[in-house]
């Protein structure tokens, strides 16, 4: 796969989640019917979403974890595969990534950088994957993912100019967890 | 294989090899910087990193903190060596940095380790304006802490030493080359011998009036701010003096004068050109070594 491949794989499952005043971030198919963004994102019950093909669609914020920073929509008529998640093996340090999302409102957009640290960015914090990676608002709720496409985590803050994602075991662990949603 | 894979492998086992050889240095409050085993027991950092000339600590890669002693500083350069106990650690495989080319695929290496990618942007003489060395500008990001660490090529060789403190704006790093020049001086005199006048100077303008009547063209010359006790520079320049230019060479800035210092052998005498009470006056110096810090 090269990187333009690795961009068609990931805009086929990356969503733009708009407000009133345009894209506030992204949102990542997670299963028929379901999509996981960051709680940060969404603010109000119900959020308007395009998906890559250009359909509009109304979702439902079905759960919301202000402290996880993450977020389910329920999106009833909602097809299309899921994405697939990157394996058990370790992460290493130098590996390229690539995010996927819709910085500052741009549609679509790939960036690439390589894996910084994988860890907690102050003592007994939360895990991250830490990223040399340019992320910009529009960007949160996106997919990080490795150079076969498989999914990382979903980018969710700009920290030091680094970008932090949440691993995609703990978006995983989320989803689990949401009334309706299949397990 | 896939090449982007292939890619992506090649840049984490070249984040791995060199991240054997890369220790952590605490010379400085808060945030430690990075440091490389360049020479059996010296490891290489930034020298703006290590504030402290004592109780400076290494933190090695398995974890285990060791004390260091500074044994020299090239502080034109960027570059502090610091003698440590180093069994068990690998020795960074230094790369040919004269192979480097502007748009290599380059990474720099944190202690951790930690890891940021880019690529070489421009070769030049840099802020330093180091005769015979040139610099390299980085377009990556070096994160905190990230001074004092290796620059990698794609296979995983040291090409050079980052740094961000040498200039305000952008991220740098000292050519393999050099810093192995700097270990070679540790080496073989145990100190890195740098040439030494004992003078402060400040960029100074010289009025249009003062230049006609010397017959000057330049407009920029450094004037001396302070001169220590001692030095080689007390026993002919003084405070005020205006210094136009060492050995017939135009000295527009204080790095300029570093810069000239640095080209020439300790114990050269020099002839500086002077404005001192209007008047221009030659001045013989003889250049000195720049005494140990804290003394």
């Amino acid at each position: 796969m090269d990187l333009s491949a690795l961009a068609q794989a990931l805009r086929r499952i990356t969503v733009e989640l708009r407000g009133a005043a345009g894209v506030v971030g992204s949102g990542v198919v997670w299963a028929p019917e379901w999509i996981v963004t960051n709680a940060h994102v969404v603010r109000h019950p119900r959020v308007a979403l395009r998906l890559a093909d250009g359909r509009q669609r109304d979702a439902v914020v079905a759960a919301r974890d202000t402290t996880a920073d993450l977020a389910a929509l329920h999106v009833p008529d909602l097809d299309g595969a899921p994405p697939t998640m990157a394996g058990v093996e370790p992460l290493r340090v130098g590996s390229l990534i690539v995010a996927l999302g819709h910085p500052f409102g741009v549609s679509g957009a790939l960036t690439a950088g390589v894996v910084h640290a994988i860890g907690p960015i102050t003592p007994n914090g939360r895990p991250w994957i830490q990223a040399d990676l340019r992320l910009a608002p529009g960007n949160s709720g996106g997919p990080l993912a490795d150079s076969r496409g498989h999914l990382l985590g979903l980018n969710t803050m700009i920290a030091g100019g680094l970008a932090l994602a949440i691993p995609v075991s703990v978006v995983h662990w989320f989803m689990r967890g949401v009334a309706g949603h299949p397990a | 294989m896939d090449k982007l894979l292939a890619l992506s492998d090649e840049l984490a086992a070249a984040v791995e090899r060199a991240g054997r050889a890369v220790v952590a240095v605490h010379g400085r409050p808060r945030v430690p910087s990075t440091g490389v085993h360049w020479h059996s027991g010296l490891i290489v950092t930034a020298n703006h990193t290590v504030q402290a000339e004592d109780d400076v600590t290494v933190t090695r890669p398995d974890g285990v903190s060791t004390p260091a002693t500074v044994v020299g500083r090239d502080s034109t350069l960027d570059v502090a060596v610091l003698r440590v106990d180093a069994a068990g650690i690998p020795v960074a495989d230094a790369g040919d940095s004269d192979a480097v080319r502007v748009g290599h695929m380059v990474l720099a290496v944190g202690a951790g380790p930690r890891a940021s990618w880019g690529v070489v942007s421009a070769i030049d003489a840099g802020p330093g304006r180091i005769p015979g060395t040139d610099f390299f500008t980085l377009d990556l990001t070096l994160y905190p802490g990230f001074s004092g660490g290796p620059l990698v090529d794609a296979r995983g060789s040291v090409v050079g030493l980052n740094t961000s403190g040498a200039s305000r704006y952008l991220q740098l790093a000292i050519p393999a080359k050099a810093v192995s020049r700097v270990v070679h001086d540790v080496v073989s005199h145990g100190r890195i011998p740098q040439g030494y006048l004992g003078v402060s100077t400040q960029p100074v303008r010289i009025p249009d009036a003062l230049r006609e009547r010397l017959g000057r063209a330049r407009r920029a010359a450094v004037i001396v701010v302070d001169v220590e006790a001692g030095s080689p520079a007390a026993a002919g320049l003084l405070i005020g003096d205006v210094i136009l230019s060492l050995e017939g060479e135009p000295v527009t800035d204080p790095f300029d004068l570093r810069a000239l210092l640095r080209s020439r052998p300790i114990g050269q005498r020099v002839r500086a050109s002077v404005v001192r009470a209007g008047q221009l006056v030659d001045v013989e110096l003889t250049i000195g070594e720049r005494p140990p810090r804290g003394r």
